[in-house]
């Protein structure tokens, strides 16, 4: 999931001076675990902003905030007099759900409240470490399933630096070593060969900003079937 | 004689280190350098040790060529992707720069700029094949050059490293992708040290890489002058993989704060002399830090000049 942490109360400040009403639009997926987008965070954001003399119009937590076409449709039914009304959209997922709004909205000013960090694992409640990158071509068929590119802060590909420190990562003694991780895990899965391959630069091309991706056949009429 | 030959002669090679420093006033460094020539085969330059910003590499290899002194480039992953390394191989070929020392690098978080964004597009196993490639006559992807760099590629290895298999695995790719010599992060337990040298000289030579005049991988070990009973805790708490064994700070501590240099001097010149004398390695690499006007006085101890 996308982890978001609220941003700097002073820069949404910032943001929303010009403006005296709100609608505001959580999430129910990633931010709503994160407790940045749900039900109680739009509720105590609500307050926030009526103590300042702001008025809240409206509120909605969408679904699937970064689902373009579900949220259009859900906002349509359950919120349009609201977000008519609102001078300013303010989004409490994360900056995918943010530019959702955008696009539906393209006369009015939207703001995001959150920070988005990283694509995570929730290890606990309120707990989440990063293991993917999403570099575009997976190499975690030779590391054992651990991914260095993201939990080596080099993203070294062919073993650990000098600066290994008794299985923990020069970088912070809070970080394993992703290398001794990997090599431990390969050790017991009894793979180490996998870690004698010369690993080759990797391919950045495969990672070239903004990716996108279709995976809809094409109708024989050349025109998009619908899903 | 090159430092190239000076390692296949088969005698014992020592090397120096010095720190470009931060701004355009080298006097400092250039008149303690100056103390190096003719007595070190070689002398590397630091590549932003540390991920503090400094003076380039490679133009201080510049300012030690004119000097008559054989450098050592060192090359870390950190600051350039793999555009600027080749450019920058390219051009330090140029200037007459014949030795490159292929390193990860320092993270920044360590350094004076811990915003900056580390590359690490490729890495030091990468680096070598690329220098391989260079040498060649090839880019890294396979485009020819008009003009190929004539390099001796060298690598580090953490001797002491916990644990030791992973690292003694990197280093093995390091002496297939075309390492031809080692300097080691700083060995102080000489018995540590010949039991890496153990594991080290297991891995055969890649029979490809055995080209013409270069007869197995070199390794120097890498010695750090101790100038204070503080430095070595100091060390012994900061910086991975560098041990230095108590009854050394306890002579250190013995010797006070007036003759803790000179005992650090002691001390590595018994290490450079044990080493050599029991064949145990093919050279050393001395990093004075900041100190390099006493290698010769080190040397000497040693037995070397
Ligand atoms: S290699 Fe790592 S960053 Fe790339 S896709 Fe696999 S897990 Fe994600
Ligand atoms: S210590 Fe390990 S995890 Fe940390 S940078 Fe080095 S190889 Fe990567």
């Amino acid at each position: 999931m996308i982890i978001t942490k609220r941003r700097d109360v002073k820069e949404l400040q910032e943001n929303i001076k010009d403006y005296k009403s709100f609608f505001l639009l959580g999430c129910s997926e990633c931010a709503t675990l994160c407790a940045t987008g749900g039900e109680p965070e739009i509720k105590a954001l609500k307050e926030e902003l009526e103590k300042q003399g702001k008025e809240v119009t409206g509120s909605f937590v969408a679904k699937t905030g970064c689902q373009v076409l579900g949220t259009k449709v859900e906002l349509k039914k359950s919120s349009k007099e609201a977000l008519d009304k609102a001078d300013c959209i303010l989004v409490m997922s994360c900056g995918a759900g943010t530019q959702t709004s955008v696009e539906l909205f393209e006369d009015k000013p939207v703001y995001p409240t959150n920070d988005s960090l990283f694509l995570g694992n929730m290890t606990r409640m309120q707990m989440f470490d990063e293991r993917c990158s999403l570099c575009g071509e997976c190499i975690l068929d030779g590391t054992g399933g651990i991914c260095p590119i993201t939990a080596c802060p080099k993203g070294l590909l062919n073993g650990p630096c000098g600066g290994t420190n008794e299985g923990k990562c020069e970088v912070s003694s809070e970080i394993d070593c992703a290398w001794v991780r990997i090599y431990n895990r390969l050790s017991k899965i009894n793979r180490l060969k996998d870690m004698e391959q010369i690993v080759e630069p990797k391919n950045w091309a495969s990672h070239r900003k903004p990716m996108n991706l279709n995976t809809r056949e094409k109708a024989s009429s050349g025109k998009d079937k619908p899903v | 004689m090159s430092f190239k030959d000076a390692l296949n002669s088969g005698r014992f090679v020592v090397t120096a280190e010095a720190g470009p420093p931060k701004g355009t006033d080298i006097s400092k460094i250039v008149h303690e350098v100056e103390a190096l020539k003719g007595k070190v085969d070689a002398v590397n330059v630091t590549d932003n040790q540390s991920a503090v910003m400094r003076i380039s590499s490679t133009s201080f290899c510049k300012i030690l060529i004119d000097m008559g002194i054989e450098p050592i480039l060192q090359m870390t992953c950190r600051d350039r992707n793999r555009i600027g390394l080749q450019s920058d191989l390219l051009g330090a070929s140029i200037l007459g720069i014949r030795n490159v020392l292929c390193m990860t690098g320092d993270h920044p978080n360590a350094g004076d700029h811990k915003e900056a964004k580390p590359v690490y597009d490729i890495e030091s196993v990468q680096l070598l094949g690329v220098i391989d490639a260079l040498n060649n006559g090839k880019d890294m992807m396979g485009n020819d050059l008009q003009g190929s760099t004539d390099y001796l590629q060298g690598a580090v290895v953490t001797p002491e490293a916990n644990p030791l298999e992973p690292q003694l695995m990197k280093f093995k790719k390091k002496v297939n992708v075309g390492a031809k010599f080692f300097q080691t992060q700083a060995v102080y337990n000489i018995d540590n040290f010949k039991s890496f040298m153990g594991h080290a000289r297991k891995y055969p030579v890649h029979p490809v890489r055995k080209d013409a005049g270069y007869n197995g991988v070199k390794i120097l070990a890498g010695l750090v002058l101790l100038k204070s009973a503080g430095m070595a805790n100091f060390m012994n708490k900061f910086v991975p993989g560098i041990i230095v064994p108590q009854e050394l700070i306890d002579e250190l501590k013995a010797a006070g704060k007036e003759k803790a240099l000179d005992t650090g001097i002691d001390i590595m010149a018994s290490h450079i002399k044990q080493l050599k004398a029991e064949n145990v390695c093919d050279g050393v690499h001395i990093m004075a830090i900041g100190a390099e006007d006493k290698v010769p006085a080190i040397m000497e101890r040693a037995g070397l000049l």
